[in-house]
């Protein structure tokens, strides 16, 4: 029996509309940002110039570096590409169920209210709401509307599955539902977070198992949300455009199966060299290596599809877009494993490398993947012509000569100041460059990337036009088609209990177990743990040779069942986070530290540290010294600094330990209490420097790109909110003393007071209020956020001896916040710095 | 010029040099395919290959 289908492609035309909108001002907010870094009047000074005078002041809180950066990567992460990919899985998934999306209503809810999530996301990102955590800034509201919204996309993308006229499920679709599974995995696990506002959360985990679980998120985010969805849209769009078959649907099995399974168990490689224990940062190297055969697997399986059309590369721009995006795909995935491996990424990691690398993979694949599949479907979804070939051409052109710049710049850029940062004078002794040197040196590839960045957003610009005046010339279209109804029982017929017992499934998991056992077992049981694997291994082998056909139909059924295909696709992601995390979560308590244990912020160090991360300094500043020579040199220099340890950032909700360093790492700024106080603590600078460094960074560091911040020394500290700040951190084991909301506020205000009161003594004051005197001074700067910021400033990496060994016992957070001491008192042998 | 290169600045130099040297072919050869006359271009694209 035949019907009628008129498939929904108002919603594909809806996606692809804001997707280039949002990847304009995505990529827009990304030239901004990349002009701070080059000069720093960008970050707000430059509209005292625009306006005629009208603005006046150094810097303007809402477009600092730290603000913006995370708006650009969300904009085009989430706004430009998440759209995209949404137009992508729409159209293609509606033509491979050969029915119409299932609900309309979903698809609308879907539509305005992802747009709707962005517009809170343009909004509260400059304001300086976030979580602090880097592709996860989104406040709790946010999260939790993208959690329903990506409900809503599953639910209505599987519920086309249920209802599809197609027996077997093509490959782009294998893609999209290991995005939809994977994605929701990752953003659940990373958000979790208790409120203490409607704007403000703290990560419910901290120091090295928040840095875990980030960046198995981080990794995954560009895996399951930059990768896997493109590659199903690669596998429909791209056989269309040529109107050739995929290459080799055997290798389509391989590509997906092996992709999935390893790319989960990469996020270590971006903690190499740092407290992350060493088993985890092995496992990221390894598994980010043997990611190199899937990848180029697809990327082949993606060329050699064009077999027989590479003549169309002369005239079409579709598959001009297509094949360059590919080989980007090809490029960035060679380098990514490349710069996972440990020595690379002594020199890569904190510099402009990865920043060229992710590049490549963003402009390159996502970018170019996206203007190929735009001009294929505008004439298709508004039936007319592309309105100019020309064009479309231009912005190829434009593009590639953009991207080229932007990561040759780049790279040249990361290798030249990993160099720089590690050169020594004769003798070794001591470090031939100050960090601000090695920033002067490459300011002339950050102008280079500057102009990168400006072509591939004209070329953009010059698709939005393209795109435009297409639909202007034609009339919206939805696609009609006669299709043969597939009954309900020639599809889905497998329950998943029978999906789970054969034999594939059985001795993958029995030999993935038996695997792991090998690594956690005491010796002896673990030999025996790997022979049970190889017995397993060989047996699987000898069964497959059997009964090889069987296998290759269960394959076949499984295509033919998506709940089941989804459940092992959901056990394959699992695994991998699973045995990263778990015993991170079990191991990373103050019980369990070795040597160091990290000093709890008092309330107005707290209040500093919000404000640090409000301000997005983590964008630029690590608080992680790695462990090596030139790290602990720069930063760590003295026996009782040295190389950062796992113990130092326990408390941290969320860590800090950072990316890039677009300026030195600050793990080491603070230092001990000063003589005669009880609070005020002074580290490697005085408040006074750090003060002045704050209204004009080019005052104390002379050559510095970093955006002044005058906002801060007018606004007022957030001190009502601290109780249930710090009531939620004690929830999370931060060992607080019992205090009441007077003597928090309190405790705030008197170590404000002796830091503005230290400030006032050693000659600051404020150049835009000249007219103060020292008590008006005092006051005000008692209230201001300036002074919580110098307090975090002073108190970063403090942390005291601890030898749970000599002890004998271990330190117990509760009992310590049950006998209300102002800061754990571990042992007799405790020493404090 | 040449201690500088071997014992004192080469971390400045030397990835510059690289860049430089890289850009500067691909901007040569660039402008050189654009500037190929067209019926030259079209000429040397139709050489016999057999």
């Amino acid at each position: 029996m035949t019907t009628s289908i008129t498939y929904d492609d108002k919603t594909v035309r809806r996606f692809m509309t804001a997707s280039i909108f949002w990847g304009v001002v995505g990529m827009l907010v990304g030239l901004l940002a990349a002009t701070q870094l080059s000069w720093w009047q960008m970050n707000g000074k430059f509209l005292e110039t625009i306006t005629f005078g009208l603005f006046k002041g150094e810097g303007l809180a809402y477009i600092t570096f730290g603000r913006i950066r995370p708006l650009h990567t969300n904009a085009v992460v989430f706004a430009f590409v998440g759209n995209m990919v949404f137009a992508g899985v729409y159209y293609s998934t509606q033509r491979l169920c050969k029915c119409r999306t299932a609900s309309d209503l979903l698809s609308n809810i879907h539509f305005w209210g992802w747009q709707l999530i962005i517009v809170g996301a343009a909004i509260t990102l400059p304001a300086g709401l976030t979580r602090g955590k880097e592709y996860a800034e989104l406040i709790w509201p946010l999260n939790i509307g993208v959690v329903l919204i990506w409900v809503v996309f599953g639910a209505n993308f599987f519920w086309t599955l249920a209802k599809r006229n197609e027996k077997s499920l093509y490959v782009s679709l294998w893609f999209y539902i290991a995005t939809i599974i994977t994605i929701a995995l990752l953003y659940i696990v990373n958000h979790l977070s208790i409120p203490t506002s409607l704007t403000h959360s703290y990560p419910i985990f901290g120091g090295v198992q928040d840095a875990l679980v980030q960046w198995w998120y981080g990794h995954n985010a560009v895996a399951f949300f930059l990768t896997t969805p493109i590659l199903g849209i690669m596998y429909y769009f791209l056989p269309k455009a040529a109107d050739r078959p995929v290459y080799s649907y055997r290798l389509s099995i391989i590509h997906f199966w092996a992709l999935v399974f390893i790319y989960i168990w990469a996020g270590p490689h971006h903690l190499l060299n740092t407290a992350l224990p060493h088993w985890l940062q092995t496992l990221g190297m390894l598994f980010s290596l043997m990611l190199w055969a899937p990848s180029w697997a697809g990327m082949l399986n993606g060329l050699l599809t064009l077999r027989g059309a590479w003549d169309k590369l002369r005239t079409d721009p579709v598959i001009k877009f297509f094949a360059v995006a590919v080989t980007f795909y090809g490029m960035a995935t060679f380098e990514g494993p490349l710069l996972s491996i440990r020595a690379v990424n002594a020199l890569s990691h904190y510099t402009d490398w990865t920043v060229g690398h992710v590049h490549s993979g963003a402009l390159g694949w996502n970018g170019f993947m996206a203007a190929g599949m735009f001009y294929w479907l505008a004439p298709r979804l508004w039936k007319t012509k592309l309105w100019s070939t020309s064009l479309a051409n231009m912005h190829f052109w434009v593009g590639l000569v953009g991207i080229l710049l932007y990561v040759s710049s780049m790279w040249v850029a990361g290798i030249m100041q990993g160099l720089m940062l590690a050169e020594t004078n004769p003798g070794g002794a001591t470090l031939k460059y100050e960090f601000v040197e090695t920033l002067s040196q490459i300011n002339i590839l950050y102008v280079l990337r500057s102009a990168g960045g400006l072509f591939f957003l004209l070329g953009f610009i010059l698709c939005a036009f393209n795109i435009f005046m297409t639909a202007r010339s034609g009339k919206a279209h939805d696609d009609t088609v006669d299709v043969q109804i597939l009954e309900k029982t020639k599809k889905d017929t497998m329950t998943i209990g029978e999906s789970l017992r054969q034999d594939p499934v059985i001795y993958s998991v029995l030999s993935l177990a038996f695997m792991i056992l090998w690594f956690l077992l005491p010796h002896h049981a673990d030999k025996a743990a790997l022979a049970v694997t190889l017995i397993l291994i060989a047996k699987a082998v000898s069964l497959f040779k059997k009964e090889g056909n069987s296998w290759g139909h269960y394959f076949d059924r499984l295509l033919e069942n998506y709940l089941p295909f989804t459940v092992l696709i959901f056990f394959a992601v699992a695994i991998g986070g699973m045995v990263q995390i778990i015993p991170s979560l079990l191991v990373n308590k103050a019980a369990n530290t070795e040597e160091r244990l990290q000093i709890p912020y008092t309330p107005l160090e707290l209040v500093g540290r919000d404000i640090y991360v409000s301000e997005g300094c983590y964008n630029c500043h690590s608080q992680m010294i790695r462990t090596l020579v030139p790290d602990v040199m720069r930063y760590g220099p003295t026996e009782e600094q040295g190389y950062s340890r796992m113990g130092e950032s326990l408390y941290d909700h969320p860590h800090q330990w950072g990316s890039k360093r677009t300026g030195p790492d600050l793990a080491r700024e603070g230092g001990a209490l000063a003589q005669g106080s009880k609070t005020m603590r002074v580290g490697r600078r005085d408040n006074l420097w750090h003060f002045n460094h704050f209204w004009d960074p080019r005052q104390t560091s002379p050559g510095s790109n970093m955006p002044p911040y005058p906002f801060l020394f007018d606004t007022k500290a957030d001190l009502k909110s601290l109780p249930k700040r710090i009531a939620v951190q004690t929830t999370l084991g931060v060992p607080y003393p019992a205090m009441t909301k007077d003597e928090i506020e309190q405790s705030a205000r008197d170590q404000a007071m002796e830091i503005s009161s230290s400030l006032v003594q050693a000659g600051a004051f404020i150049p835009d209020k000249p007219e103060m005197t020292e008590t008006e001074l005092m006051r005000h700067l008692a209230d201001t956020e300036i002074v919580a910021l110098i307090a975090y400033m002073q108190k970063v990496g403090s942390y005291e001896i601890v030898d749970h060994r000599r002890e004998g016992k271990a330190l117990d957070p509760d009992s310590i916040r049950k006998q209300g001491k102002a800061e754990p008192a571990i042992s007799p042998t405790t020493s404090k710095r | 010029m040449f201690h500088r290169v071997i014992h004192e600045n080469w971390t400045t130099i030397v990835p510059i040099i690289s860049f430089v040297f890289t850009a500067g072919i691909f901007l040569f050869v660039s402008i050189r395919a654009i500037r190929l006359p067209k019926d030259r271009r079209d000429k040397l694209a139709r050489i016999p290959l057999d």
